[in-house]
């Protein structure tokens, strides 16, 4: 799969295990990538994002919210208020006894076996995000794999990534209009 | 695709994709909160055994998702 990427995709996963090691985090999770998308210039991935009109620091401080409530975004904390749970009282509550960030810190791991090298694993959901470029690249019957199509898969399934990007107008349809609908028509992946 | 306002538009329609959403954040707001209670357990000396019966698991399940320490 990884010899069909571009340049400009190969950049944004390097970039994303960069990220991932800066902000001192064990693995490289799918919000690693996308921070990763934002540095790059001169790609189909920039252009959609630009096109579309994304101001990269509030990305950046969309994720750093969601990060902060243990990986709740804006939308599910809108959907988890409809069952009457109130996700900012529960993240200040536990701030105020463990720490401002408790719940942004993962699991206690005493052996922290990657930290010392460069060395991150991807989670299950950055794996999906890649493996989902591969048939986002296949629907559109594009035959390399570049950063529009990393941009494409991380809107295309539920996460934390596409409610930030969707709360920065950023959805599938909305990337697929700028970028067009590639050589075959309009085909979402599954 | 749906964006988040218009999640928040149907959250009195219920709609299933608003529950369901809902339950998924609620499980990882758990995963975050028993990691927030577990290591605030194990920094006051508290055991594994001793974890894992307050959540009611076993000591193998906890140790196992949380690691040596």
């Amino acid at each position: 799969m990884f010899e069909r990427f571009t340049e400009g995709a190969r950049g944004v996963v390097e970039g994303a295990v960069a990220h991932a090691k800066r902000a001192d985090a064990d693995e490289v999770e799918p919000g690693h990538l996308l921070l990763a998308l934002l540095d790059a210039r001169g790609t189909k991935g920039a252009f959609a994002l630009s096109a579309l009109g994304v101001r990269p620091e509030a990305v950046v401080s969309d994720l750093e919210e969601a990060r902060r409530r243990g990986g709740v975004s804006a939308a599910d904390a809108e959907a988890l208020a409809g069952l009457g749970i109130d996700v900012g009282e529960i993240v200040s509550r536990v701030e105020e006894t463990h720490g401002e960030g408790a719940l942004a810190q993962g699991r206690p791991r005493g052996r922290r076996l990657w930290s010392g090298s460069g060395h991150r694993p991807f989670t299950r959901e950055a794996k999906t995000v890649l493996e989902q470029s591969l048939r986002v690249a296949l629907a559109r019957k594009e035959k390399s794999i570049g950063d529009e199509h990393l941009l494409l898969a991380m809107v295309a399934r539920p996460g934390v990534v596409r409610d930030v990007l969707a709360g920065c107008g950023v959805t599938f349809d909305a990337v697929e209009r700028v970028l067009g609908n590639g050589n075959g028509g309009a085909a979402k992946a599954g | 695709m749906t964006d988040a306002t218009d999640l928040a538009e149907r959250a009195g329609d219920r709609d299933p994709r608003v529950g369901l959403r809902a339950v998924a954040a609620l499980r990882r707001l758990l995963e975050q909160l028993e990691a927030v209670q577990v290591r605030s357990a194990r920094h006051q000396g508290w055991s594994w055994q001793e974890i894992a019966a307050e959540l009611g698991v076993s000591r193998q399940a906890v140790h196992k998702k949380y690691g040596r320490q």
